[in-house]
């Protein structure tokens, strides 16, 4: 996966372990965990968007297109108070769901 | 050796339905994203150009609506190595369209409110690009959202027969649905094959069938209100996919005891992909407001 300026706050090793003990294969890994980085990609954004104005959220934008981590992250520390702990709550939230989808799927699999 | 089949079944079904259940959460989560910013969204896709291609998907199978809410956008194939822009970008056309419709439409297929008719009048003129309405020149019909059934094809001159009425190999496959035996209420579409135009073969091939008899003051004005339902264009939607088509009245009907409130030929049918197993669904018509006639029938995509 591309670094994202998000990257660091994000976990989704813990994930990965769970689909190995389902005994997947690589293929079957990589396709899943292709969909969780995208929801995740889009749960972060809609989390930061959340936050910012109209005007707000095109210059963000542009900060992201240039891809300078540290400028957007200057930005939005600017204009968010405390965007990183909303940022990992709203990815923590998805990650919670995705490992109950999982040990929902282990216990009833034979469904 | 059978355990080890069990297991390789066991982890398939394990995959199979974390794929399905993550696919929706993650179709629910770009949903969500583009309904709560598509101000910002739009400009997003409008000024900054995407560095990957955008897979932008055809208009068909991408809405999936279930009145009166978006039940699913399909999840778009996640790429890892997406930048995060682009893969925000990767919105299916008629995205906007779905959102701005799905909360506009009733549960029931009933008949739509004049403030309904006004502001998904307002819809489909944006999305489509042209001026369409429930009432024009002070003529509207009995609804604008109803079931749709299938018609079969008309006579366009005397003497037309199946054998004659396709034009090219592609355009059998809507032989099956057979010819009507009488003419449609306006007659025939030309008085001879010599004389039949390419507007006459396209009419008939795109037309629908509505209840001009039960359209308020019909009976007060008989010749008024044909003249004005005579070949009028309209706008027929399947709110469920998005696919939608340009028409005209060509016929009317069906009777009201049939519990349907308009028809469409076959070739409308098809477009539509309104034909369910009672070959009858949803859809909404609205009259086009184009005077010069510059509008060509047959399948239109949003904008």
């Amino acid at each position: 996966m591309k670094k994202q300026f998000y990257t660091h706050l994000i976990e989704t090793d813990s994930i990965l372990v769970k689909l190995h003990e389902l005994g997947l294969s690589e293929e079957q890994k990589i396709q899943l965990l292709a969909i969780v980085e995208s929801s995740l990609h889009h749960t972060v954004l809609d989390a930061i968007l959340s936050e910012l104005s109209e005007e707000d959220k095109e210059l963000f934008f542009e900060h992201i297109e240039e891809d300078d981590h540290t400028k957007t992250w200057k930005f939005l520390n600017e204009k968010v108070d405390t965007i990183e702990e909303k940022i990992v709550k709203a990815a923590k939230d998805l990650t919670k769901e995705l490992h109950d989808d999982i040990e929902d799927v282990k216990n009833n699999g034979n469904n | 050796m059978l355990k080890f089949k069990k297991f390789f079944k066991k982890k398939d079904l394990h995959y199979k339905k974390l794929h399905n259940k993550w696919s929706k959460k993650h179709a629910g989560i770009k949903e969500r994203l583009y309904s709560n910013h598509q101000k910002s969204v739009k400009w997003l896709v409008k000024n900054i150009p995407a560095k990957e291609h955008i897979a932008m998907g055809s208009l068909s199978g991408l809405l999936l609506l279930t009145p009166p809410v978006v039940a699913s956008l399909p999840a778009q194939p996640a790429s890892p190595s997406s930048n995060l822009l682009d893969e925000v970008k990767k919105i299916p056309s008629g995205t906007f369209f779905a959102l701005e419709l799905s909360p506009l439409l009733p549960d029931e297929v009933r008949p739509l409110s004049v403030d309904e008719e006004k502001k998904i009048g307002d819809v489909l003129s944006k999305h489509y690009n042209m001026k369409v309405s429930a009432e024009l020149e002070g003529k509207k019909l009995n609804r604008s959202y109803g079931l749709i059934g299938a018609e079969q094809h008309l006579m366009r001159y005397p003497g037309d027969t199946m054998q004659s009425h396709f034009q090219t190999p592609e355009e059998e496959i809507f032989a099956r649905s057979g010819m009507a035996p009488g003419r449609g209420a306006w007659g025939y579409f030309a008085p001879s094959f010599s004389e039949m135009t390419q507007k006459d073969v396209e009419r008939e091939k795109y037309y629908i069938a509505v209840q001009t008899f039960l359209s308020p003051g019909f009976m007060d004005n008989v010749r008024e209100h044909y003249a004005f339902y005579k070949y009028r264009k309209m706008l027929v939607v399947n709110p469920h996919n998005g696919r939608a088509v340009v028409v005209v009245i060509g016929d009317a009907g069906p009777a009201a005891w049939t519990g349907k409130h308009l028809g469409g030929s076959p070739e409308v049918m098809s477009h539509l992909q309104r034909v369910d197993g009672r070959a009858r669904g949803p859809v909404l018509y609205f009259f086009i407001d184009d005077p010069k006639d510059d509008i060509p029938l047959g399948p239109i995509d949003v904008i």
